[in-house]
């Protein structure tokens, strides 16, 4: 018998006191009259016809569950189907029938019950897909002692046929308050000639961009690391574009974005390294995509922030908010229409399949630039310059400036940011560090200011057409009180500006910034 | 987690059937249910083939010296674990006297589980006593059985008496008819009537069914073994109308 290891988990390997699978040690297939052989004296042991278990794993596409140590998975056979939670650390894990889901489906789509409890913080608003599928050949067993009481619980996953084939194999999963007879049965089986292993790490990689990070140092051509960060946001958004299309959760379009709005801002950064022709054409083609991208995602956060919205209610209540989130609802099926019929157009495909042309060549011919810029060069030089802007426009920040001013100025420190990040593998890295957390200060007071002040204009643009729509009074009132909420968050972010923004040009601020852009 | 009690002064009335089976449907509807089998006789340990021992008994439970995690049985049944009984149950009272907070301790006991279940149903002795003070104190329903009979109401009022005179939490008390035979003229004018007037009487009933007994026999929940039987399908009845929310 094929004596190597699963290359995925075993099937329902699981809980803390787990006996892991057994395989047979002198390479004879394992049988279930084999295995009741080996306990009859002590157990009786029955198992059931063979059946073909469907299973899927499960996560979000980040992966949250994987990195927090749990795992899902859906498993379906003729005659039920149920969800299984591995948590960590847990005895046994969290089962539940289900019947009614298809994935992706988002936690609050799933029935009430401690799955979808212990779920809720991990996936939050992303949706659970299938990762992985696989089809086992089972026959399930149970072990009973002299009360035919079940004491552990036997899954035999028979051999399959093909190269991907995982090999046979035996768990044996105790029930709670029957470890000892647990115990017995793993030492009955081994004394029969099996051997415990233990199941392989799944490291496979589905829902990762496959973008490829590569050192570079300050010497290298500044294009190599323009190349290798837009090469990482290209690999992003088409990662997230499937899930942007079908609409499986608010994340995909949110991080599609972040590679939109990051390879822009960085096109703009390496402006000195670039051929004018790249710059010419790329600068517009992006804002584009940005634009096209922005209605659905305002609406997502107005959507998403309802909930907390209708907490901030004192004379209102939360349900005469209703017409407000139809009305949310409905524009956000009309924008994303108009955001599908873009994303599938022959200009986005150009827009891809030619930045892509792009980065071939710039990676192709560095030496053949317009300017021989090295990394270390271009991250000096535009750290120098995006700290200025900011600087000089946040002490032209007065109380009376409007908040276009502010507006403007949060603009720059994301450019900022974006230099700090993007220039970090050639830069000092202790002091871009502190660098960022004094920029995040203010950039924090600056998106609560204009976060405040974007959704108080949609909300009087959403009023004054409900109102036209003849809306209840009552929808209307509680929206007034959502502005007002709005205008005191918007005041008090205001007054935190001076000290936030104190923080990055004071002395140690500009040393930082001085460190940084010295060359190494 | 929500804690409901089978509980009547009276023995014989369908609480240990009616605990087993609507922890069982519980169970089966994706909650993590645990059975604490209270009484000493151990019905519903027999009933889930378990063997009635605890480690330490109940003065090991009781004062804390054994864990009561380490005394949980998981059934045959997904999701449901037992709390099994132990003859020394019988002493019970002596050793809740014993300790401080005498009226609370077995509540303490549950909330240490509150992290591994969504739901506690306790299967009570039949008895007014230092253990069912404890009782209910730690409940959120109190659920009876009775026997249709002239009596019954009596019973329901006593209890419910005995619920408001015991202070602190005071759990929702809900009655339902069991073992009811409808060929008995006094049981069906007893269901009518109480059923229609009282407002703490469930309007699901569970008859006398041979069915029922045979979970003697069998030793699982009716819904197990007979899914589609009347007698399933009265306790997914009263499941569904006693369920916590």
């Amino acid at each position: 018998m094929d004596l190597r290891r699963a290359s995925r988990p075993s099937y329902l390997v699981v809980g803390r006191a787990q006996f892991l699978g057994l395989q047979d040690a002198e390479g004879g297939p394992i049988t279930r009259e084999a295995v009741a052989a080996a306990l009859t004296d002590q157990f009786s042991v029955g198992f059931g016809s063979p059946s073909v278990v469907r299973g899927a794993d499960l996560d979000t596409f980040d992966r949250r569950l994987r990195a927090a140590g749990f795992s899902l998975h859906h498993l379906s056979d003729p005659v039920d189907q149920r969800l299984v939670l591995i948590s960590p650390g847990a005895d046994a894990p969290l089962t539940m029938p289900i019947t009614k889901v298809s994935w992706p489906a988002l936690v609050t789509d799933l029935p009430a019950g401690a799955i979808r409890e212990a779920l809720a913080p991990l996936a939050t608003i992303r949706a659970l897909m299938v990762l992985d599928e696989h089809v086992r050949r089972i026959r399930r067993g149970e072990v009973r002692n002299d009360d035919q009481k079940i004491v552990a619980r036997l899954e035999l996953v028979e051999q399959g046929t093909g190269a991907m084939a995982a090999p046979a194999r035996l768990s044996v999963q105790p029930l709670r308050g029957y470890g000892c007879e647990a115990r017995r049965i793993v030492r009955l089986l081994v004394a029969a000639g099996l051997r415990p292993v233990r199941p392989a790490r799944d490291d496979s990689k589905r829902g990762d961009t496959g973008a490829l990070h590569v050192p570079i140092d300050r010497s290298a051509p500044a294009t190599a690391l323009l190349v290798a960060e837009w090469s990482a946001y290209l690999a992003a958004l088409r990662a997230n574009l499937a899930g942007v299309l079908d609409d499986v959760d608010t994340e995909f379009l949110h991080d599609f974005r972040i590679a939109v709005r990051r390879t822009r801002s960085t096109l703009k950064l390496g402006r000195p390294a670039l051929p004018e022709d790249v710059t010419d054409r790329w600068e517009p083609a992006l804002k584009w995509l940005s634009g096209l991208t922005t209605p659905v995602r305002d609406l997502d956060v107005h959507e998403l922030g309802l909930p907390v919205m209708a907490g901030w209610l004192v004379a209102a209540d939360p349900a005469d908010l209703q017409p407000f989130a139809v009305q949310l609802r409905r524009r956000r099926s009309a924008a994303r229409r108009s955001l599908v019929r873009g994303l599938r157009s022959a200009r986005f495909r150009s827009i891809l399949s030619g930045w892509e042309d792009v980065l071939a060549d710039l990676s192709r011919s560095p030496g053949g630039q317009a300017t021989r810029l090295t990394a270390g060069e271009l991250a000096d030089l535009s750290i120098a310059r995006a700290y200025r802007r900011v600087v000089r426009g946040g002490a032209a920040i007065t109380p009376d400036s409007p908040a276009e001013a502010l507006h403007s100025l949060r603009t720059r420190c994301k450019e900022l940011r974006y230099a700090l990040e993007l220039f970090a593998p050639v830069s000092d890295d202790a002091a871009g560090k502190r660098a960022v957390a004094d920029l995040k200060d203010l950039q924090d007071v600056l998106g609560r200011f204009q976060d405040a002040d974007v959704q108080k204009h949609t909300l009087y643009g959403f009023a004054e057409q409900m109102r036209a729509a003849h809306a209840p009074t009552k929808a209307l009132l509680a929206m007034g009180e959502l502005v007002a909420h709005l205008d005191a968050d918007q005041q008090q972010a205001r007054e935190g500006f001076d000290r936030a923004f104190a923080r990055l040009s004071r002395p140690a601020g500009r040393q930082r910034m001085r460190l940084l852009t010295a060359g190494r | 987690m929500k804690v409901l009690a089978l509980y009547n002064i009276k023995g014989g009335v369908g609480k240990t059937t009616t605990a087993v089976n609507l922890a069982y449907l519980a169970a089966r509807e994706g909650q993590r249910t645990l059975l604490w089998d209270l009484d000493p006789q151990a019905a519903a340990t027999f009933l889930f083939r378990v063997r009635p021992r605890v480690k330490g008994g109940s003065r090991g439970l009781v004062t804390r010296s054994r864990p009561i995690a380490e005394a949980l049985k998981e059934t045959d049944f997904e999701g449901l674990d037992l709390l099994p009984a132990d003859f020394s149950y019988r002493n019970m009272d002596l050793e809740l006297d014993d300790t401080r907070q005498r009226t609370r301790r077995l509540g303490q006991l549950m909330r240490s589980l509150s992290g591994d279940y969504d739901i506690v149903f306790l299967d009570c002795p039949p008895s007014i006593s230092l253990v069912s003070e404890n009782i209910l104190h730690a409940s959120d329903l109190l659920l009876v059985p009775l026997i249709p009979a002239a009596l019954s109401l009596r019973t329901l009022d006593q209890l419910t008496r005995f619920v408001t005179d015991a202070g602190g939490n005071r759990p929702r008390v809900k009655a339902f008819f069991s073992m009811a035979d409808r060929r008995k003229r006094l049981h069906r004018e007893v269901i009518a009537t109480l059923s229609r007037e009282h407002p703490r009487v469930a309007h699901s009933v569970v008859p006398a069914l041979s069915i029922i007994e045979q979970m003697a026999e069998r030793r699982a929940p009716v819904p197990a073994f007979a899914p589609t039987s009347p007698a399933a399908v009265c306790y997914e009845q009263l499941w569904a109308e006693v369920r916590p929310t």
